[in-house]
């Protein structure tokens, strides 16, 4: 029967029965005549009983397909946000245009004149964004340094890139995005060069031999004797330098002289740094002793941290120092600005810019020292500095900016956070993976960038910890807030007490000496909270007793009714 | 249409509907899984499927007074989310299905039993939902409503704004275009004998 009467019942085999009546028969949706006519009509016709499987078989396949699992709940779902929705469309218009102008108020206030320092000390960036973005900051010694506006600027725009696309980026894709984004950043700048790599007791470069690209050396005592074309990257007891390096020399070491001719900068962590050779560009130290002889030259600028610093030589421009003692007796081509103990300008000393120091005790300056200005004398007074109206300023935005990093990062990552918040109440396990996370990470992280292997996951490892010790706050102040305001699982609510938390956490950290110990542990103990949070997620779920997840499908509904009854 | 095995939660039901956000929050965690999937079958985009997901649950929290705790939960939620998913892919303009008027008018071609037994033997779950996403989006929300939760023909008709007549031609329909889809080269495309 090939009409569409659905309800008629005919001989087998003299018609058959259409497919829209064996398709109602096997939704159970004939009434009962007609469906015992069907039944009567499959039972000797062959046909219309392997269609009638056929058809039962799609239904059942159709919904084991569609009840199958395939794809999690995604992370935005995985709690009921009502007001996150309703407002969402504003809200995170405001609260990224209020970043924008946080990080633009921070960045002219606060970054751009370290920057132009920087600048001046050979760190050309031209902008934040180039400088993070742009000029393969991860591979150029401490330029890498992110602080937590770079960290806020990059997340800022991660953040607006996510809401102008937010209907095709969610969740999981978003996140990819945003660290395959990471990933380029950090491969675009991978050197182009070949670099070589030399390791053993004493490893040298002879004279006359000439390395062309960047070259990393490690050993007890590193010699530089001949040409390099390129960089230079030692970890050494001792580092001597008497031949020619055409870029950069960037070492950590006990001992580092340098005798021959840098074209490029230093940057070195040393213990005592000897420089009797020249250096056409920049010198950035961090020493307990630089000693700048006679015969060295700076050809631009200095910066040097430490504890004594004897400056005989030539600077061709500024000198920027932070150190306990320091005397100048040589030629300084620009400006100084100092900051310590004490200051001392001795006869022979010619300085053609601005000098100024800031310390404890009044500088003393040579009668036949020849300064281009009088010298700017401030005197430190510890403490009361810190509390002028500026101070406070800066702790508001300061303030401001965790909560909009703890914002991000609760909305980025809410279950993470939440686990995060609730570990802070396990406080034995917190404080333990604290301390040895936070002492250890970066241990970790050195150890990988000096045995140069690992050098992306070092420099990676340091961002990671570095952030981390801002995100251990802003968990630790969910956590108090949580105390204080009681527990809640929706967003709002949570980031309301994150607030709260976080501000009383800024204000007790305001107090004199006993501030900075309270934030140590809050950092400590925000940190043993993150791994411990980190550590049972990557943790298998095994145990036998557990209830069902969450996510099982406890109102999914059964198959439907397809089974027909006899077939 | 209800969910046969499963016992409902009418305490956490009845708790949720006098205002208590702990019993709201249990409830969200328990159907909203299967909500998102029955939202991802029924969707074109799974951005789409999270954003009715949320409104759907927005909605219920505000019906939730109103729901007849006499009757399944499971199918007021699908009835719910059925008609939500239906609106919105109204809104968006997004179908691409014939107009309803001309469906009974239209023939079609009874498959050869064997080669549609072999074609649903071949082919996987992911396969099927492959295949699932290329129907227009009348007899995608069909067939999602009959197999995925279960609905009565009546509820169906409703949801979708058509005599409850048609629904069976819509299932149909919705079935030959999804052979069609399964197997593009097979002789069941275009139907086999009559």
């Amino acid at each position: 029967m090939t009409e569409p009467d659905r309800n008629s019942n005919k001989q087998a085999n003299e018609t058959h029965v259409d497919e829209m009546t064996l398709l109602l028969y096997v939704e159970r949706q004939l009434d009962r005549e007609a469906a015992q006519g069907v039944s009567l009509h499959t039972q000797t016709c062959t046909r219309c009983l392997t269609l009638l499987r056929a058809l039962d078989r799609e239904s059942r396949l159709l919904t084991r397909s569609m009840l199958e699992q395939d794809e999690p709940l995604p992370a935005r779902l995985a709690e009921f946000h009502e007001k996150v929705k309703r407002n969402m469309q504003w809200i995170w218009g405001v609260v990224f245009g209020l970043a924008v102008m946080g990080v633009y108020a921070l960045y002219t206030g606060y970054v751009e004149p370290w920057e132009r320092q920087f600048a001046e000390a050979g760190f050309g960036s031209t902008n934040l964004l180039s400088l993070v973005v742009f000029q393969g900051a991860f591979w150029k010694g401490w330029q890498s340094m992110f602080s937590l506006f770079e960290v806020l600027a990059v997340m800022c725009m991660a953040g607006f890139g996510l809401f102008a696309f937010r209907r095709y980026l969610r969740r999981g894709s978003a996140l990819a995005v945003l660290f395959a984004s990471f990933g380029l950043m950090m491969a675009v700048a991978t050197p182009a060069s070949a670099t070589e790599f030399r390791k053993g007791d004493n490893v040298n470069v002879k004279k006359g031999e000439v390395i062309k690209g960047d070259i990393f050396l490690t050993g007890e005592h590193v010699r530089i004797d001949g040409d390099v074309e390129g960089d230079v990257f030692a970890f050494a007891h001792q580092v001597d330098v008497s031949g020619h390096i055409n870029g950069d020399l960037i070492c950590f070491a006990q001992a580092v002289r340098v005798n021959g001719v840098i074209d490029g900068n230093v940057r070195t962590g040393a213990n005592n740094v000897t420089i009797t050779g020249t250096v056409e560009r920049n010198v950035m130290t961090w020493s307990e002793t630089l000693n700048l002889d006679a015969s060295g030259k700076i050809g631009r600028s200095l910066t040097a941290g430490g504890e004594t610093l004897t400056l005989d030589g030539k600077i061709g421009r500024d000198f920027l120092g932070f150190a306990d003692s320091t005397t100048i007796s040589g030629l300084i081509g620009g400006s100084v600005r100092e900051r310590g103990k004490s200051l001392s300008i001795v006869s022979g000393a010619e300085i053609d810019g601005k000098t100024a120091f800031k310390g404890q005790r009044e500088p003393n300056v040579a009668s036949d020292a020849k300064l281009a200005s009088p010298l700017e004398f401030t005197r430190e007074e510890h403490r009361r500095a810190e509390r002028t109206g500026g101070y406070y300023l800066w702790q508001v935005i300061w303030a401001a900016a965790y909560v909009l990093f703890g914002l991000v990062l609760f909305s980025l990552m809410p279950k993470f956070s939440q686990e995060a918040a609730a570990n802070t109440e396990h406080l034995g396990a917190s404080a333990g993976l604290g301390i040895l996370v936070g002492a250890g990470f970066p241990i970790g992280a050195l150890l990988a960038c000096i045995t140069v292997v690992g050098l992306f996951v070092g420099i990676s490892g340091f961002f990671l910890w570095y952030a981390s010790l801002y995100f251990a706050q802003i968990i630790v102040g969910a956590a108090v807030g949580a105390w204080i305001m009681g527990r809640t699982d929706e967003f709002w609510p949570e980031i309301g007490r994150m607030i709260v938390g976080l501000l009383l956490l800024r204000v007790v950290m305001m107090v004199p000496y006993v501030g900075a110990w309270i934030k140590f542990v809050v950092v400590v103990w925000g940190i043993g909270a993150i791994s411990l949070a980190l550590y049972r997620r990557l943790q298998p779920t095994m145990a036998p007793n557990i209830p069902p997840a969450p996510m099982a499908p406890l109102g999914s509904p059964l198959p439907p009714n397809t089974t027909v009854g006899g077939i | 249409m209800s969910a046969p095995g499963k016992t409902e939660p009418t305490e956490v039901i009845a708790r949720a509907r006098t205002g208590d956000t702990q019993a709201w929050g249990e409830l969200y965690r328990e159907f909203a899984p299967a909500i998102f999937r029955f939202c991802r079958r029924a969707m074109p985009t799974r951005e789409d499927a999270e954003d009715a997901t949320m409104e759907i649950f927005m909605k219920l929290r505000d019906k939730l007074i109103q729901y007849d705790q006499t009757r399944s939960f499971t199918a007021w939620l699908y009835k719910v989310a059925a008609n939500h998913c239906w609106d919105m892919l109204r809104r968006k303009k997004a179908r691409h299905d014939k107009d309803m008027d001309d469906v009974d008018d239209v023939a079609l071609e009874c498959p050869e039993p064997n080669q549609l037994e072999k074609l649903i033997e071949e082919r996987t779950s992911e396969e099927v939902r492959k295949a699932l996403d290329t129907l227009g989006m009348r007899a995608r929300m069909a067939l999602v409503m009959r197999y995925y939760s279960d609905m009565s023909y009546d509820e169906i008709a409703d949801a979708l704004g058509v005599r409850r007549q048609f629904v069976g031609v819509v299932l149909l329909r919705a079935r030959h275009e999804l052979r069609q889809a399964m197997g593009e080269n097979s002789a069941l495309a275009v139907g086999g004998t009559r």
